[in-house]
């Protein structure tokens, strides 16, 4: 992961409009941990069995990108990549509530697997976790706060 | 689960205690946490070698060949990454991404295991 803006010497330094140091370091690293796994598992999905569950393996892709997009807006600087981590964020969250509920009462209609199946139960409920904490420290590192670097 | 997920059990659990110490103890990433992240590559790459040599002697793996394979790149890339990260940043949060290694690869492991029995 390259980055080319310039970094504080120690965490927990005055709010800056980055969201990649101190405690964000460890979100992003879990992020880009579930960005690949989702998207290795996504592709092998599509390109074995695509047809057994087409919806379900679309969602599965969807995951990946939402998982790959929140990552890389995490670890850039700056408003607009605040306002993209947002939205992923977001999106994540809404997705694994409503993919997680209707996996729940309708297992009929999603009986395969996804990340968010079952509310990430297939991975330790940390993709249920994960949106929670992005809000936070997206919260906490709003451009708002610090001066509109950039 | 054969001798290779225990090792990578052991090893991951211990490195993940450590950095996870290390982190609450609000210490920045030193040569103990990212030794022990070098000591799960160490394990990984044992898995590595015996897979080779396993597959060379003729032991089917019963799942999709490629996707054991992938894990195991896959899982050899992290702990790498995680240290040229606690370098960019010595602060104690980089001893948590050097902690999530551990139980990530030891979950890597633990799916690899399940691929190929």
């Amino acid at each position: 992961m390259k980055e080319q803006h310039p970094r504080t010497a120690l965490g927990d330094a005055p709010a800056r409009n980055t969201r990649n140091t101190g405690p964000g370091r460890l979100l992003i690293a879990v992020y880009a941990v579930f960005a690949i796994s989702a998207s290795a598992r996504a592709g092998y999905q599509i390109l074995t069995k695509f047809s057994e569950a087409p919806l379900a393996y679309l969602l599965s892709a969807f995951a990946a990108l939402v998982y790959v997009v929140a990552t890389v807006s995490l670890a850039k600087a700056g408003s607009t990549w605040f306002k993209v981590s947002l939205a992923a964020v977001l999106v994540e969250l809404v997705g694994v509530l409503v993919v997680g509920a209707l996996s729940v009462f309708d297992s009929v209609a999603f009986p395969h697997e996804t990340v968010w199946s079952l509310f990430g139960r297939g991975y330790g409920f940390v993709p249920l976790l994960l949106p929670i904490l992005g809000l936070v420290w997206l919260y906490r590192r709003r451009p708002s706060q610090g001066k509109t670097a950039l | 689960m054969d001798a290779y997920f225990y090792i990578i059990l052991v090893v991951g659990l211990v490195s993940t205690g450590i950095c996870l110490a290390a982190g609450i103890l609000k210490k920045a990433p030193n040569d103990i946490t990212i030794l022990s992240v070098a000591a799960v590559e160490v394990a990984l790459v044992v898995y590595l070698v015996g897979s080779i040599i396993r597959v060379i002697a003729g032991e089917p793996i019963a799942g999709e060949a490629w996707e054991f394979w992938g894990y195991l790149a896959t899982a050899m890339l992290l702990p790498p990454a995680a240290v040229y990260w606690s370098i960019l940043e010595r602060t104690r949060w980089s001893n948590f991404v050097l902690a999530a290694v551990g139980v990530t690869a030891l979950v890597m492991a633990a799916r690899m295991n399940q691929i190929w029995y």
